[in-house]
């Protein structure tokens, strides 16, 4: 099969190519002198507004969880990420979760659990680095899921105002 | 002299082949380097998709549509929101239209970004592709301050958006514009009329007006063929009808109407008519609430619809029938970079084996919503 043959739209000069490689290291040796776009991770991080969706995270109440087990989060949950297994208590919440598991490589940090939750006890952090060694580790138990009311102020604030609750 | 045996050569190219933009794994039939034929064949990131959503309520289903064109995540959600809407007949407020249209616009000129940056490095262009990302870098900061993510938004919900938007976003999203503009002529001064980028782009891979018609290609791909089609303008959906713009179509004031450097260039156009219609939403965008339409339970009655909207790729269609219950009977989806793959063999036939790897750039496929 022989091959197509192409219409040529360029002349001899424009086919050189010098024109174009020069012109084109002019425009980026302009960008040289231009500020930095580019950030150096590991020591510089970015910022978050509070809006911003981390992994999901218990907010912890005087040393206690929120959660009352209500289930509502692990329905909710398109990725079926949340296991949640209630219990009585003394307190006047009634009810707790005696296990509480989120899979963190099912969940897509979607959002609705917190959206959802009747309590507040479930948000969204600033959290975003998550590296596991084994699968395993990846099953984020109560011990790693409590997070203190104080570092989750923002956040609930903007769930507060922001969302439909 | 007997002639001498010859015999076609068959060449695997993917499925981790960079330039085949995810896993996609193409059998290319070669005579020495010239394309007899060209057999893509596509699902390994299949995910049920479609299975999926029948085990999900309808608005379980906005992050499994983020997931398909996961470089057009707004547009996805737009889409199956709209359809959703349309089939319980719900009216938002108008805010709720302009923010999602805002959002719609800036994920197209994101889309496009990747398209124009990938194409470029495709055919050995690296560093028009660092000013992409550069600039969709911005428009993902945008996202990320309104909806908390970066690729996988899960913004607009149905009967509303998850939330309103910050109240830096105008200022920022008004600076971002001024510097695009500037930015998208340097693209050009730097890729789109580089004449070693032209020599490779330029009349290869045409592909004439009818065959994309027939083979139902939409988006680029079938404007860049010189195709006055965009839904927007066609069949307005949301409120596209009230803004002004131009739908572009590949002129040919370079190569051959309907080749590589036509598609690319109607991307290029594109970004610049999608700025026109965030400018125009932004002076017209109204004050109000944008949750307050969202339904407590969303049960659409027993019936079906086809909705489609003009994804930066292509038509995107949903087919959702609905049985009267919290869960859809089926979410049928339309992909456009699936029908506008099927355009490959046609366009590479007779080509070198270099101008297969244009060709696929310019068609701006995204495996993700191909195999779903
Ligand atoms: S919805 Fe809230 S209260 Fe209910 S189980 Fe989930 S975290 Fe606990
Ligand atoms: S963020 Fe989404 S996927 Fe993750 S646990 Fe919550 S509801 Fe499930």
């Amino acid at each position: 099969m022989a091959v197509k043959k192409r219409k040529k739209d360029l002349h001899f000069f424009e086919r050189i190519y010098l024109v174009e490689i020069i012109k084109g290291l002019l425009l980026t040796l302009k960008h040289l002198f231009k500020p930095k776009f580019t950030l150096q991770y590991p020591e510089e991080k970015i910022e978050q507004a509070p809006s911003y969706r981390g992994r999901p995270v218990l907010v912890m109440d005087n040393g206690k969880e929120r959660c009352v087990a209500c289930g509502l989060c692990s329905r909710v949950c398109p990725a079926l990420a949340i296991q949640v297994q209630a219990s009585e208590t003394e307190d006047e919440k009634e009810r707790y979760p005696v296990l509480f598991e989120i899979n963190m490589l099912r969940c897509i940090f979607c959002g609705f659990c917190e959206e959802v939750c009747p309590e507040e006890a479930i948000v969204m952090s600033k959290d975003y680095e998550l590296v596991f060694t084994r699968y395993d580790d990846a099953i984020f138990g109560k011990d790693k899921l409590l997070v203190p009311v104080e570092k989750l102020k923002d956040r609930l604030e903007f769930v507060r105002t922001q969302m439909r609750k | 002299m007997a002639e001498l045996k010859t015999d076609h050569l068959v060449l695997n190219m993917g499925p981790q082949h960079p330039s085949t933009h995810g896993v996609l794994r193409l059998e290319v039939v070669l005579d020495g380097e010239v394309v007899i034929d060209v057999i893509p064949h596509i699902g390994y990131l299949h995910r049920c998709f479609e299975k999926h959503c029948e085990a999900m309520t309808y608005p379980m289903v906005i992050p499994y549509t983020d997931r398909m064109d996961y470089l057009a995540s707004m547009y996805m959600n737009f889409g199956y929101v709209e359809a959703v809407e349309k089939l319980m007949n719900i009216e938002i407020p108008e805010r709720v239209k302009y923010i999602r249209v805002i959002m719609g616009e800036l994920q197209r000129i994101a889309s496009h970004l990747v398209a124009i940056g990938t194409f470029g490095i495709d055919i050995g262009a690296f560093t028009p592709f660092l000013y992409c990302f550069r600039d969709r870098e911005r428009i993902l900061d945008l996202f990320e301050m309104t909806c908390g993510a970066r690729l996988l938004y899960n913004y607009m919900w149905i009967g509303g958006l998850s939330h309103d938007l910050p109240p830096m976003f105008i200022p920022e999203l008004k600076s971002f514009l001024k510097d695009f503009r500037k930015n998208i002529k340097e693209l050009n001064d730097l890729l789109s009329y580089n004449k070693i980028f032209i020599e490779r782009t330029a009349n290869i891979g045409i592909l004439p007006a009818d065959t994309a018609i027939n083979y139902g290609c939409t988006g680029p791909v079938l404007r860049g063929s010189g195709v006055n089609w965009d839904l927007r303008k066609n069949d307005p959906y949301s409120i596209y009808d009230r803004f002004d713009f131009e739908v572009c179509v590949g002129k040919g004031e370079i190569g051959t109407v309907g080749d590589c450097w036509n598609r690319y260039m109607v991307r290029v156009r594109e970004m610049e008519q999608s700025c026109l219609i965030i400018e125009q939403a932004i002076e017209q965008l109204p004050e109000g609430d944008v949750t307050s339409a969202i339904p407590k339970r969303v049960k659409p009655p027993v019936g079906e619809i086809y909705f489609r909207v003009e994804s930066p790729k292509g038509e995107l269609g949903y087919h959702i029938i609905s049985d009267g219950t919290v869960n859809p009977f089926r979410v049928k989806v339309r992909a456009p970079s699936f029908v506008n793959l099927q355009i490959l063999p046609v366009i590479s036939k007779g080509y070198l084996v270099a101008d297969i790897i244009a060709n696929l750039g310019s068609l701006d496929i995204v495996l993700g919503e191909i195999d779903r």
